[in-house]
């Protein structure tokens, strides 16, 4: 928690940021090892003639959620059939508790006069939202409508998801999921991820499920859904990084660090803590991308989730940039992943990359709203969204999937380098009010990284609470 | 007219000289035919609960034998005031008290009652007459009530038709214990309106011979009556008062057959009230 | 010795008081009074003058600590043989139908041949209870041996400790009144405000044309110069009742004064007797008590509704039964609240309740309303708590013979979250 969180969370800065009009974050919730997925009732509502309720319904039953339902007949026997004890909700129930969090089922709403729909369900319900808890609206992508009016509904979604996120407050989020006709039964592991405490610093994105992913086993063991899996983690010596190894270890995965080896001391730390192992080498030299397929191949009989994580910053405005600033972040950041990736998917069946592998790049919000001084860097990162649009469709052909995470401002010794203006200006101007930490992205990484969410291709989910930055 | 200007004027006879004023009573000797009637008597309930509560009824759609006595009383005391009724009102003894119910008498039903005195005749302590008051709802009788009075001296020795003791006073009931409570008297007159002074304080009741306040007699006997509760739709009940009870007290009440007894807790020789109830 | 095959108990009939408004016609009758009054009407009613009837089981909710024995009080004040054995039940406003159930077992079982089941409550009389410290002085102040040790304990009595502690009517586990708590449910089961006026409207007019037809004039027997229930509003309508404001809920609650009952005064008795009985003394029987069911929620930890006990009971009822919740002809669903009956048929058609909650694997679906307190409910009557149970089972006996036969459903909730149930058959 950064100083101005700790302050305003005081009783005399309660009061003091209460008089002056300060903005005041709430100090996030967390993910810890065996906690529940959500902690207090969901409410579960939907636009009649939707095709999640049962799914959904499901997947809270499975995860153990509290819930309640509007009194609507398709809803309680959605609840009903998923042995959910749905406590019945309407609008003039005057609830003396909050909700952890509203999950509405948007599909049924093909023209835009149903959009009243939201209004009906989120208007009474919106202000009973507990701290930090959750808004998840699920619709079907625009793309895949039957009409065009089904269509407009549905992008319409997005701004109103959006809207909320700044309405919210109180450090809860608020998410849209296009989930495409035919993946209704491929929604437990993002929907898990979005109501938990895993997305605390992830808002107002639109994540897309396809149906490829192929359903969840019933006896999925959430809390280690990497066990038996390896992992690839590069610059995983520090930060967010070293966030991810641990992340990834905590749920069951064999990481193997790589990182360069003028830091493999710290690599060795890291993947001693974790049981992991230390690669460490040049990820911009020619034969790495063939060094780490071999080692992969000959120590863990290939691989399952890579995280491309590795990345430099060599900040200068452009006109002031010399050319070894630009070819480094570039090489390091962008080329060096495509590099590895081709290394690791090479030859069909046989490739190192193992069958229903997860790649996960790290973007930045820089790369998508672009940054003064970062051309370089906003560059690399703007590319890393086009690995993932390029690379998707061949992942899913061998039921992988890539996707990317873009964080905005997290903790880190990087960050904390920035002059404080700034550093102030890029924790605020957020809808959560504050930074992230590395855990937030890790969080977001190990998500992709899960066999459960094999429908999620080819998405860029920012972790940044919401920036106003390229929002 | 209130209790107080009513006991007033019955109290006048006693003043030397008074009865000779033409609208005092107790100037004659014979009993003149004399009747008085009020009707279109309708029950309150609230105040038919106040009456059983302090006799101990329970509060039923028919009313108790004893609670048309309070319509009629103050009727008795109309007669008994009376510029032509022979004797003073105050110093008449309440000898015996026989009600018949007729019928049940119901809440809901419109009473009218009147009432008459009888001609006076002998008694061993002096001279009796009797009231006689009578209920009828739309001209039908259901319950009639005569009131034997005494007044005290010239006893002629000989016992009038009709006074031979109720009861030989034998009952085989295990008797019961009422404690009566020195407030009873002012209890029961707010509710019967018989604000006798004689039952409602010691200090009153000396100004008229009594050492402390006495029991209402009608009490006695709708107290005696709810003790015999359940009773038939159709009766008579017939008391004796003998001595009075002072207040507080304690007595006792035994019952058989039809036949009671109300006699004095310490000396069990005292009968305060003997009475009978038959079909 | 083996006992006797359990044996038709039938309703032969009954007697109530009419129901009056709290602190009204009744304000001076106490529940020895009424229920008295109840008795002999009975008792003149069926010729029981004088018999000796295997039980009289009775009792009240609000009740003075010296009418410890009230129902065998009552029954010597009635016109019964003094023989009689009597005693006092409480499961709040499912007293009356619980002690039907007490005395309907024992006929079945060959214990007892005939017996008197009902209630009676006075909101009125209602029992004042010394404050608590006042009345912990004196007793400390009895138990003292000397005047001055006495005089001692009194010197500590408080003027604020004269006030007297009134009764309430909330439940002691939660602080909330059986309105509010029932205000909650409401809400959550999304109990309209017209659908309730809707209810209490047709019970007022199901009531009132009961009495038009005659259907009361060997249930109830005048009291106190009532002849028909005082909370009767013949005239109701849904816009006199939409004037009302809520009571119960806060500002946008939907519960009012004509959707809740009022606080009633009064008594009820029924009688049930085995057919022999009945057949040797020439009664009809109206109808069989078949079965019972009474059942209880855990309303305290927010779980379920207080008044939710009722839809847990019936569904074991008829599963023992073998009846589905539409093999009913009459259904006489007890109306403390309009919001009550409603809750209690929502959860019926609920997916969610009848899984979850009952752990079937179909909602119990819904009922034809036309079969619903056809002659009227609480609403219209009032609702003298423990009265309500005999006066439905009389009422229901009555109906279904009336109409050449059928099985009526009765269902009554109860203060602590209980609920208690019946079936009869004619």
């Amino acid at each position: 928690m950064d100083r101005y969180t700790q302050l305003v969370n005081t009783p005399i800065g309660k009061t003091v940021a209460k008089q002056v009009g300060l903005p005041k974050p709430v100090p996030l919730k967390r993910h810890t090892p065996g906690a529940p997925v959500v902690d207090g009732r969901v409410l579960l509502g939907g636009a009649p003639g939707g095709r999640l309720a049962q799914s959904l319904a499901q997947v809270l039953a499975d995860a153990g959620a509290e819930v309640s339902t509007p009194l609507r007949p398709d809803l309680r026997a959605a609840a009903a059939e998923a042995g959910l004890d749905a406590a019945p909700w309407t609008p003039q129930a005057s609830v003396d508790h909050r909700y952890a969090a509203l999950v509405f089922d948007a599909t049924g709403i093909t023209e835009s006069a149903q959009l009243d729909e939201l209004h009906a369900f989120f208007h009474p319900t919106i202000r009973k939202v507990a701290r930090c808890g959750r808004a998840i609206v699920l619709g079907t992508p625009p793309e895949s409508a039957r009409k065009p009016a089904e269509a407009v509904a549905q992008r319409a979604l997005e701004g109103f998801t959006r809207a909320i996120g700044k309405e919210i407050g109180r450090g809860a989020t608020v998410q849209l999921v296009y989930v495409e006709p035919g993946a209704e039964d491929q929604l437990a592991g993002t929907v898990r991820f979005f109501l938990s405490p895993r997305s605390a610093f992830v808002s107002a994105q639109v994540v897309r499920i396809g149906k490829e992913g192929g359903k969840v086993p019933s006896d999925f063991d959430w809390e280690r859904p990497l066990a038996g899996k390896v992992a690839l983690v590069t610059g995983a010596s520090r930060g967010i990084g070293a966030a991810i190894a641990s992340t990834l270890a905590r749920d069951g995965a064999h990481v193997v660090g790589l990182d360069v080896p003028a830091l493999e001391e710290d690599l060795k730390a890291v993947a001693a803590g974790i049981g992991g192992s230390a690669l460490a080498l040049d990820i911009t030299d020619a034969d790495a991308p063939r060094a780490i397929a071999s080692y992969l191949r000959r120590e863990h009989r290939g691989v399952d989730v890579v995280v491309h994580n590795a990345g430099i910053t060599r900040d200068r405005t452009l006109g002031r940039m010399d050319a070894d600033r630009w070819n480094a972040v570039i090489a390091v950041n962008l080329s060096s992943i495509e590099r590895i990736t081709d290394a690791l998917i090479e030859g069909g069946r046989k490739a190192v990359l193992n069958e229903g592998g997860r790649i996960v790049c790290v973007s930045s919000i820089s790369g998508i709203a672009g940054n003064a001084g970062q051309t370089n860097y906003a560059t690399s990162k703007a590319g890393v969204i086009g690995i993932v649009n390029a690379y998707a469709p061949e992942l899913a052909r061998r039921g992988a999937t890539i996707n990317a995470v873009a964080p905005g401002f997290i903790e880190t010794q990087m960050t904390a380098k920035v002059p404080l203006a700034i550093r102030e200006a890029g924790r605020r101007m957020s809808s959560l009010w504050q930074g992230g930490l590395p855990v937030d992205v890790a969080e977001a990484i190990a998500w992709f990284a899960s066999p459960a969410t094999g429908g999620v291709n080819g998405n860029v989910v920012r972790v940044c609470g919401q920036s106003l930055l390229g929002a | 007219m209130s209790t107080l200007t009513t006991y007033a004027r019955a109290a006048l006879p006693l003043v030397p000289g008074a009865s000779l004023l033409p609208f005092v009573a107790g100037r004659g000797k014979q009993m003149p035919a004399l009747e008085r009637r009020v009707d279109g008597v309708s029950v309150d309930p609230a105040h038919l609960a106040d009456y059983a509560r302090v006799c101990g009824f329970t509060l039923r759609d028919t009313l108790p034998a004893t609670y048309l006595h309070m319509p009629a009383f103050p009727l008795h005391m109309q007669l008994m005031t009376d510029g032509k009724f022979p004797f003073p009102a105050v110093g008449l003894v309440h000898l015996r008290n026989r009600i018949t119910v007729h019928r049940p008498a119901r809440v809901s039903e419109v009473f009218d009652v009147v009432v008459r005195t009888t001609p006076i005749e002998p008694h061993p302590k002096g001279r009796t007459f009797a009231i006689v008051s009578e209920a009828r709802v739309d001209g039908e009788l259901v319950w009639e009530e005569r009131s034997t009075m005494l007044r005290r001296g010239g006893g002629s020795g000989e016992a009038a038709s009709g006074s031979a003791p109720l009861t030989d006073g034998q009952t085989r009931g295990a008797p019961v214990t009422w404690t009566l409570p020195g407030d009873l008297g002012r209890r029961y007159g707010s509710v019967s309106g018989d604000r006798n002074p004689i039952h409602m304080h010691a200090l009153t009741a000396r100004a008229f011979g009594f050492k402390q306040a006495i029991a209402h007699g009608m009490w006695t006997k709708a107290r005696a009556l709810a003790a015999l509760e359940p009773l038939p739709d159709a009766y008579t009940v017939d008391v004796e008062f003998k001595k009075p009870i002072f207040l507080p007290g304690r007595v006792t009440f035994a019952a058989d057959d039809g036949r009671f007894v109300v006699r004095s807790a310490k000396n069990p020789d005292i009968t305060h009230l003997e009475g009978t109830v038959t079909p | 010795m083996t006992p006797a095959a359990p044996r038709r108990a039938v309703v032969l009939g009954g007697n109530r008081i009419p129901f009056a408004r709290s602190d009204s016609a009744y304000k001076k009758a106490s529940n020895q009074d009424m229920l008295t009054a109840a008795l002999d009407g009975l008792v003149e009613r069926f010729g029981l003058a004088g018999e000796r009837l295997g039980d009289v089981v009775a009792g009240a909710v609000l009740k003075h600590s010296r009418d410890f024995n009230l129902t065998r009080e009552c029954v010597l004040g009635s016109r019964l043989a003094p023989e009689t054995p009597a005693y006092d039940i409480q499961q709040a406003c499912g007293t009356g139908l619980e002690a039907a159930i007490l005395v309907a077992n024992k006929i079945a079982l060959g214990q007892i041949e005939a017996g008197v089941a009902g209630g009676v409550d006075t909101t009125s009389d209602a029992p004042l209870a010394l404050n608590e410290d006042l009345r912990s002085i004196l007793l400390d102040a009895n138990r003292e041996k000397s005047v001055q040790g006495r005089l001692r304990q009194l010197l500590r009595v408080r003027p604020q400790q004269l006030a007297p502690a009134i009764p309430r009517n909330e439940e002691p586990r939660t602080g909330l009144s059986m309105g509010e708590h029932q205000a909650r449910t409401a809400a959550e089961w999304g109990i309209t405000r017209e659908a309730q006026d809707e209810l209490a409207m047709r019970s007022h007019q199901n009531l009132a044309a009961a009495y038009e037809r005659g259907f009361q004039d060997d249930l109830v027997t005048p009291y106190l110069g009532l002849e028909r229930d005082q909370n009767l509003r013949p005239d109701s309508s849904i816009e006199k009742l939409a004037k009302l404001k809520p009571v119960f809920g806060g500002a946008d609650g939907t519960m009012t004064a004509g959707n809740s009952t009022p606080l009633s005064d009064g008594a009820a008795v029924a009688l049930l007797a085995s057919e022999e009985w009945a057949k040797q003394r020439g009664l009809t029987p109206l109808a069989t008590f078949v079965d019972a069911e009474t059942a209880a929620v855990d309303y305290v930890n927010g779980r379920e509704g207080l008044l939710m006990a009722p839809a847990y009971a019936v569904p074991r009822l008829l599963e023992r039964n073998g009846l589905t919740l539409q093999d009913f002809d009459l259904y006489e669903i007890h109306e403390a609240f309009a919001s009550q009956v409603l809750s209690t048929l929502a959860a019926w058609e609920d997916p969610v309740f009848c899984t979850q909650r009952l752990g079937r694997s179909e909602p119990l679906g819904a009922i034809d309303r036309s079969k619903l307190n056809v002659n009227g409910s609480s609403l219209a009557a009032g609702h003298p708590f423990a009265a309500t149970g005999g006066r439905i089972v009389a009422a229901l006996a009555k109906a279904l013979h009336e109409r050449g036969g059928g099985r009526g459903l009765i269902s009554i909730c109860a203060a602590g979250g209980q609920g208690v149930v019946a079936i009869l058959e004619a």
